[in-house]
């Protein structure tokens, strides 16, 4: 039989993570991930195609409005193929973020009736969004080809945007799920991030299109690294900035400041929710 | 290793009434602001320990039930023990797995099938999904839903939700099984079913048994120990049988302590111009030998002037859906009320002599001869083991009322 003690003090340490408990639930980020994967185009007459309409309406609005309207310097790149390639790790994260900042709340049922590693719950909305992310990584390949656009050989280093931009929607999103418990006004926020975002970030447009002097102000967003370090490997060209290393080392802070807040919250949380 | 399951030092916890649940930002904020600015602490916020001080130890393999009136910390104490909730003060220990059953079927979600629902349920409660799969047959066996496994949830009864879900938890195999009123659903077979397999994992299986529940007649069955909890500490700790005698005594003092708000209940029908608004019972428990009182309000919900002629009735039905009693005011000439809304209607039974048991509380309702609301299969009444005629096999008695009676020898003396 498998002797595990389990001690429960209401005078704990708060940093004690856990996370042996977390990976004990491990079948649980599936289950959930699953779930939320089935339910979300339930009952939808276009079911799964609406994974695809969604970025491809994004795109032809930036397409018509960035590539045609406004004609942002590419660097050679056709403009849709250089939208989505910043598209990629935007949509990502985006769908994190605000699938895991609503998450606790939607979730408060299971929340006030049984125990559960909490943190599971925003955690599955990261796996959730790698179908999203594949789609738009399709969209990516046929666009390519359709262009006869040859990949970059940067292509070595997109492992490690991609980490970048699951630690980054994931801490944005931890931060959130919890703050939202407390002020539901971050429910009214989220879609006001998304947003914003969008045009924040350099997706559209390069970011050298902004004036050196506001470059740092820029990538106090932690998404603006991790977008010019996707496009930079996809399509090659002009290596980003120094200013990226600022957005990353924004990710790390938010990471590990978004943990011990979940922690902090977690106390309480079937308590408030 | 110990032979201690479950070791309760101290515990205690407190919440905050008022302003402080999920509060917006704003207030917050503006309180943080204040604290810094005038340096006054902050707003005293009323304070309550729904337990305080509570210590007890539970061996591995006794089945102990958990007692006490709403309120009494029962709740809160469940809720620490499994975790979904951090206590404020104090400390306690659990020695193996623990699952708990906090009203079952939670994590079930309905537009998944009830297949999918199982391995979600499962997982949640702690299980791998190997786990799952391997005791998969056994589970839906045992709900009884076999037909409909691979319809989605939303088009189940909340009986056969009920039965899939204890159905899951059961299966689970912790050393430790929590279970707080589950069965205050599911239909009179079922909850044999239920409390059958609790007591198969007690007393084959020797795992250890946490049990909250007003049912006295299934706590005494089931458990060899009570701890009766009173305003969040543990007045009484000891055998059960002596434990439900207190409690039962507890219960005697109560007015109208017992009160349940109707609007909200499920109708068939709906309303017209008036619905039930609240039922209160005299007491939290009755015995066999209480007098039964029990006031309804009702509540408008036209703008109609005249509602003559209000005809109440009030049924009381078993489990095997025998209508036990039917009283209604128009029976005994109470006739030709006319309803205005601050008035409170009630009944009083004499000795309600209804065996042990629960049974449903049904409520119909006319006015001007047409019919506006009605409810049934949703009011509970439990009526606690008495034994009322101190006979030592109180089991055996049959019969679905127990009357006061006499018997006499009449010897003719020629």
């Amino acid at each position: 039989m498998n002797q595990n003690k389990l001690i429960i003090d209401a005078n704990s340490s708060p940093f004690a993570l856990n996370l042996k408990e977390l990976f004990r639930y491990r079948d649980l980020f599936w289950v959930l991930a699953m779930r939320d994967f089935k339910v979300r185009y339930a009952q939808t007459f276009l079911g799964f195609l609406w994974a695809f309409i969604q970025p491809l309406a994004t795109l032809i609005v930036l397409t018509f409005v960035f590539g045609k309207a406004v004609k942002v310097d590419t660097g050679g790149v056709p403009y849709p193929l250089f939208a989505l390639s910043g598209m990629v790790a935007w949509t990502y994260f985006a769908f994190v973020m605000s699938q895991s900042g609503n998450s606790i709340i939607g979730a408060q049922e299971m929340v006030k009736k049984i125990y559960f590693p909490r943190l599971v719950i925003p955690l599955s909305k990261a796996i959730v969004g790698f179908v999203d992310l594949g789609i738009t990584f399709l969209f990516m390949v046929t666009l390519m080809i359709f262009y006869e656009f040859v990949p970059s050989v940067n292509m070595i280093y997109l492992p490690f945007f991609l980490i970048m931009a699951v630690m980054a929607a994931l801490s944005v999103g931890i931060w959130l799920s919890a703050l939202t418990i407390r002020y539901r006004d971050f429910q009214h926020v989220v879609p006001f991030m998304v947003q914003f975002g969008l045009y924040a970030t350099p997706i559209a447009y390069p970011a050298s299109a902004f004036p050196e002097k506001y470059q740092w102000v820029m990538h106090l967003n932690p998404m603006a690294g991790v977008v010019e370090g996707f496009r930079w490997s996809i399509l090659g060209g002009n290596p980003p900035s120094n200013y990226m290393y600022l957005s990353f080392v924004l990710v790390i802070l938010l990471v590990f400041s978004a943990l011990f807040y979940f922690k902090k919250v977690e106390k309480v949380m079937a308590d408030i929710v | 290793m110990s032979d201690i399951a479950i070791k309760v030092e101290g515990l205690g916890k407190k919440y905050q009434i008022g302003d402080v649940k999920s509060g917006d930002f704003r207030n917050s904020f503006s309180n943080k602001i204040n604290r810094l600015f005038r340096q006054t602490a902050a707003t005293p916020k009323e304070e309550f320990w729904a337990l305080k001080d509570v210590s007890f130890e539970i061996k591995k393999g006794e089945a102990v039930g958990i007692i006490g009136r709403n309120g009494a910390g029962k709740s809160t104490l469940l809720k620490l023990l499994s975790r979904i909730t951090e206590p404020t003060l104090g400390r306690f220990e659990i020695n193996g797995r623990v699952s708990s059953l906090l009203e079952v079927g939670t994590g079930f979600h309905p537009e998944l099938t009830g297949r999918e629902n199982v391995f979600l349920n499962g997982t949640i409660l702690g299980m791998r999904r190997q786990e799952v799969n391997a005791k998969f047959d056994e589970i839906v066996a045992f709900s009884g839903v076999e037909k409909f496994i691979d319809t989605p949830v939303k088009h189940y009864s909340s009986g056969m939700k009920v039965r899939l879900a204890f159905a899951v938890a059961a299966h689970l195999e912790p050393e430790t099984l929590i279970v707080d009123e589950v069965l205050a659903v599911g239909d009179a077979e079922f909850q044999e079913k239920c409390l059958g397999k609790m007591d198969e994992v007690s007393k084959q299986e020797g795992r250890t048994v946490v049990f909250v529940s007003h049912n006295m007649a299934a706590v005494k069955n089931l458990c060899q120990r009570g701890v009766l909890l009173k305003d969040g500490f543990v007045s009484k700790d000891g055998e059960i049988d002596n434990i439900v005698k207190d409690y039962i005594k507890l219960g005697v003092k109560n007015d109208f302590s017992q009160i349940l708000d109707l609007t909200s209940l499920q109708r068939v029908n709906p309303p017209i111009d008036l619905i039930f608004g609240q039922i209160s019972f005299d007491k939290q428990v009755y015995t066999t030998k209480d007098d039964l009182n029990i006031s309804l309000s009702l509540k408008q919900t036209s703008n109609k002037t005249s509602l003559r002629d209000l005809k109440l009735s009030l049924h009381i039905v078993d489990v095997y859906g025998n209508q036990i009693y039917h009283l209604n005011n128009g029976f005994i000439g109470k006739v030709g009320i006319e309803h205005q809304n601050k008035n409170l209607y009630e009944f009083h039974l004499k000795q309600n002599r209804l065996k042990a048991g629960d049974y449903d509380v049904q409520l119909w309702m006319s006015v001007n001869g047409i019919v506006q609301d009605f409810i049934f299969g949703q009011i509970k009444l439990t009526i606690q083991e008495g034994n009322i005629y101190n006979y030592s096999r109180g089991k055996m008695i049959l019969g679905v009322v127990q009357p006061e009676f006499s018997f006499e020898v009449i010897e003719p003396s020629i």
